[in-house]
């Protein structure tokens, strides 16, 4: 039950600065994606349905500052929290090999499901967009991931 | 009985999937939704969840200023103290104030200040919100400027703020034309290979003009919706050459629109037609055509007071053989 409320409590703190660093000092993308990586970490601790209803929310909410490509963040942030949710039956244990790749693989497929959905011209190049900065951008959010995680303690509380 | 037991699981897991799959249905349905309907709902969110964020960072924008406004006060003393060992360094800031300042005071009651601000998140990179809206007279397709030129156009209004696209954005068109009005062509961005590689490009100009380099290009006026004589960029090279019958050009934005915080946006029900007299010619040249002219005119100065010496010369020459023959 710790535990829970402990995710809850993450997951909270991350969304709150992630729009704190985006959108209240306008850092952009020298900020990391926190609000993706609080969904990954709140996925674990919900079902399939409750994850992407988190995802839609989250997506919503970021979906509110991109006008003309609405949605997008949407689809691709409810996808994300049901596969996030599934990889609890898929994976047991929290090895750091397996942190990194959850975060790594988890921001990778966000950028590109939000890719996708975006319209063709509001799309920068595939190699660009997807492979370079999703990449780039999961590594980094697999590095925060992972000091949240420690710092928090969810790390060291995860039953083995 | 463990068969028992994992039906309600079996059965639960089942809604989750249900759920699940609901939701995602919802989330693509409302990436489909009509455009008013999903400026509806981000309008919502916008000022309810996300405004206090929005605030912090209209709060930090103005705190910014006002130590910028340290740093332009710092830059005033120093270039009184500068005056005296260069002049020419001076007037160089002094027409740099002047165009900030005199821009809305040349461009009418028609523009009125704004602060801009950018949300920063994936998918608004070419987008931007100003504090005004409908309320203060802002309307949709209005266009957005500063000292410099174009910045963007307006394209959602709300009632006290508005949502715009800069030049940056794929949707972005403008119909320009060169300043002393020899060529006309639609403006349209083109994408990089990276962000910072977007530039823009002047289409559909006839094969036989041929642009030098440096040569600014301003809005025509053509197509109702950016006012006549606003500065977009200046001529950066031949991009393509079709068929013999046609060219485009690149062209370097006046405005950077990353470092934009202040600008000017149309209000009322009609803008100006020609807004041409905002931008003075002087303000579009680049710095080594402002010396080169600069040069020419010391150089037109040095001749005409060459000739004046060889007139008074010759005057003097002539009064002396006067007097030698009275």
């Amino acid at each position: 039950m710790r535990h829970r409320r402990r995710v809850w409590i993450v997951v909270a703190t991350l969304v709150v600065l992630h729009f704190f660093l985006h959108v209240g000092l306008g850092l952009g993308p020298v900020a990391p994606d926190l609000l993706t990586l609080a969904l990954l970490i709140g996925a674990r601790a919900l079902g399939p349905g409750a994850a992407a209803g988190m995802g839609l929310g989250f997506g919503l909410l970021e979906d509110a500052l991109s006008v003309l490509s609405f949605g997008a963040n949407a689809v691709a942030m409810t996808a994300l929290g049901a596969f996030g949710s599934l990889t609890r039956d898929l994976f047991v244990g929290d090895s750091l090999v397996f942190l990194v790749s959850y975060f790594v693989l988890g921001k990778w497929l966000r950028d590109l499901m939000h890719w996708l959905m975006v319209s063709e011209p509001l799309r920068r190049p595939f190699l660009d967009q997807v492979l370079l900065q999703g990449f780039v951008g999961g590594a980094y959010a697999a590095v925060v991931g992972i000091f949240v995680m420690a710092v928090s303690g969810l790390w060291r509380e995860t039953p083995r | 009985m463990p068969a028992l037991r994992a039906e309600p699981e079996a059965t639960g897991g089942r809604r989750s999937v249900v759920l699940a799959v609901a939701f995602f249905v919802v989330a693509v349905v409302t990436s489909y939704l009509p455009g008013p309907n999903q400026q509806q709902i981000a309008s919502a969110i916008r000022t309810t969840a996300l405004r206090p964020f929005i605030t912090i960072q209209r709060s930090l924008v103005a705190a910014r200023l006002r130590a910028a406004d340290v740093d332009v006060l710092r830059a005033r003393l120093d270039s009184l103290v500068g005056v005296l060992s260069t002049m020419g360094a001076l007037e160089d800031e002094n027409r740099t104030l002047r165009s900030v300042l005199s821009l809305k005071r040349r461009i009418g009651p028609d523009f009125r200040p704004a602060e801009l601000l950018r949300p920063g998140t994936p998918g608004s990179e070419s987008m931007f919100i100003l504090d005004l809206g409908a309320s203060d007279g802002v309307r949709e397709s209005a266009p957005v400027v500063d000292r410099e030129g174009l910045v963007g156009v307006i394209r959602e209004v709300r009632s006290h703020t508005s949502v715009g696209i800069d030049w940056t954005h794929p949707d972005f068109r403008a119909s320009g034309m060169l300043a002393d009005g020899t060529a006309y062509g639609m403006v349209e961005n083109r994408h990089g290979a990276f962000r910072e590689e977007d530039r823009l490009l002047l289409n559909g100009v006839a094969y036989h003009a041929t642009i030098p380099d440096g040569t600014p290009v301003l809005t025509s006026g053509l197509g109702g919706v950016f006012p006549r004589g606003i500065p977009i960029g200046r001529i950066d090279g031949v991009a393509e050459a079709e068929a013999q019958w046609r060219k485009s050009y690149w062209v370097a934005p006046m405005v950077q629109p990353g470092s934009v915080t202040h600008v000017l946006v149309a209000v009322g029900e009609s803008v100006p037609d020609d807004v041409s007299d905002a931008w003075p010619l002087d303000s579009l040249l680049t710095r080594e055509q402002i010396l080169r002219q600069e040069r020419a005119r010391a150089d037109s100065l040095r001749t005409l007071a060459d000739s004046v010496r060889v007139l008074q010369n010759l005057l003097d020459q002539a009064r002396a053989r006067g007097e030698g023959g009275t």
